[in-house]
């Protein structure tokens, strides 16, 4: 059986219920950075405390890379969802044959995003939802 | 500060030409600038070079092949902007009296290079790029967002790459000569919804070369000298949850400062030269670049108004739709096709009665950044 191994430790946190994305938030102006930064970019203030981000989001855009795109088996939807933390993320989709729609409600879930020879990569992808 | 004058450009072929190295294709650029001059290699008191990918010793590599040794010179890398910044560069050493006259060259062999074949991707340790974003996925999330929030169709983002197309086949340095269809974009290949490969600029290797000197030295050679009046490179801000991808702040800032720098506005610019690696780009290009207001970018593409003959010609070289884009070249071969438009020397494409142009170059993509990354813009007058 495979090894999993998510492709960066420092962007996941367990909780009671599963993974969550972790970032964090300045403690001066509460400015909220993902992935997470030493130094808060909008006031410079050193001081960060983790934060769990929500599972849910909207999706802001979409595409679908249909060419080779290195390790990622092809089609390849990402998109960019935004938070209610205001945090606009990066995220491989869940592919659907019926396409993505911008505005839609999206959920974020940990899945094998490619596989190696001993190992399941394991990353994040959001679910976008049928309106 | 001093008055700066290109006083020379020259341009490789731009194609597919895997059996020429990028340095070579420099140098041909590089001899053609110096001939365009009318100079002495051995005049050239200073060099930079431009290439983003595989760089090693290439200024030094190019300068060699073209009868240039022993003088200062540095080698650029600022992704898509490469060649703008290296123009940068060497308009300051002239404008701040550190040198007298100088030569610029960017080349790239995209063919040949250690990402051939491959869609241009971000940077190394990227944590987007390792998700999957490549310079066309970013360029399809924009277009789908257009889209969505600005009621751009199908053919709004393949205008671009028509128009430019059509210019191309003016061109004799153009890559692609053949004026294309609507129909012809939406059934080519697809390579990131909605954005097929005809929206995409093609695969190419190329060099191009300018020769910036003081207006003492460029009254020797001509009587009608093209200056180099504003020359801005900028890195964007960190990025905001809430800043539309098409509001480009780091475009929007380098065109406000290369207008203030130059004493000029932008109902002053003749035409421009852009990124267009995506066809998408150019809409809100128009805007960020202040050649029509703020969301007025659909309308006024749609009105011809950058097409040649229109009231600000953009891209009339075939952009990069139809040269190609060799990253570390294409900074400053938009450079070279604004000066022969102000020399009128521009053949079949000329803008008529152009007074000024915009050279502009902007890409780079970095997760926390806003995007495109980088840019330089250069505005030459006559």
């Amino acid at each position: 059986m495979k090894e999993n191994k998510f492709f960066r430790e420092d962007l996941f946190q367990k909780t009671p219920d599963g993974y969550a994305l972790v970032g964090n938030k300045c403690t001066k102006c509460g400015h909220i950075a993902f992935p997470k930064n030493d130094f808060c970019i909008k006031c410079l203030n050193e001081e960060m405390q983790e934060v769990e981000l929500s599972k849910k989001g909207i999706l802001y855009s979409y595409t679908i890379t249909r060419v080779p795109l290195g390790k990622f088996p092809i089609p390849h939807p990402i998109g960019m969802i935004v938070l209610p933390e205001k945090v606009r993320i990066t995220a491989p989709l869940v592919m659907d044959e019926d396409g993505f729609k911008i505005g839609s409600e999206a959920e974020m879930e940990i899945c094998t995003l490619y596989e190696e020879a001993d190992k399941n990569i394991l990353g994040y992808k959001f679910r976008v939802k049928k309106n | 500060m001093r008055n700066v004058v290109v006083l020379g450009v020259g341009q490789s072929t731009f194609g597919k030409l895997p059996q020429i190295p990028a340095v070579k294709l420099g140098a041909q650029a590089a001899k053609a600038a110096i001939k365009d001059a009318g100079i002495s290699p051995k005049d050239i008191q200073v060099a930079y070079g431009s290439r983003v990918l595989d760089a090693t010793q290439t200024i030094e590599n190019i300068l060699k092949y073209a009868g240039i040794t022993g003088l200062e010179m540095h080698n650029t890398e600022n992704a898509c902007a490469s060649g703008g910044t290296a123009v940068n560069l060497l308009w300051k050493d002239i404008a701040y009296g550190v040198y007298d006259i100088g030569i610029v060259v960017g080349c790239e062999s995209m063919t040949t290079c250690s990402i051939a074949g491959q869609l241009v991707g971000t940077a190394e340790g990227d944590l987007n790029g390792f998700l999957g974003i490549t310079m066309p996925s970013l360029a399809a999330l924009t277009a789908n967002r257009l889209m969505a929030t600005r009621g751009a169709t199908l053919a709004d983002l393949a205008y671009a790459s028509i128009k430019n197309h059509r210019n191309a086949c003016l061109n004799p340095y153009a890559q692609y000569k053949k004026p294309i269809t609507l129909e012809d974009v939406l059934k080519a290949k697809m390579i990131s919804d909605p954005l097929t490969t005809l929206h995409c600029c093609p695969i190419t290797d190329g060099g191009a070369a300018a020769i910036l000197c003081t207006e003492e030295i460029a009254r020797k050679y001509t009587t009608q000298p093209v200056k180099l009046i504003s020359s801005v490179v900028l890195t964007a801000e960190y990025d905001s949850w809430d800043e539309e991808m098409d509001e480009v702040p780091v475009m929007r800032k380098l065109a406000r400062k290369a207008y203030e720098k130059g004493g000029i506005g932008p109902e002053d610019i003749d035409l421009v030269e852009l990124h267009d690696a995506f066809s998408p780009e150019e809409l809100y290009s128009y805007e960020a670049l202040e050649l029509c207001p703020v969301g007025e970018g659909i309308p006024f593409m749609r009105s011809g108004a950058t097409q040649i003959g229109g009231k600000v010609p953009v891209n009339p070289s075939g952009g990069l739709q139809s040269l190609g884009h060799p990253l570390g070249a294409s900074g400053v071969r938009v450079v070279c096709e604004i000066v022969q438009h102000l020399k009128n020397q521009a053949g079949e494409r000329q803008v008529k009665g152009a007074k000024a142009g915009m050279a502009q170059m902007v890409g780079g993509y970095l997760t926390g950044l806003s995007s495109p990354s980088v840019g330089a813009i250069n505005i030459l007058a006559i």
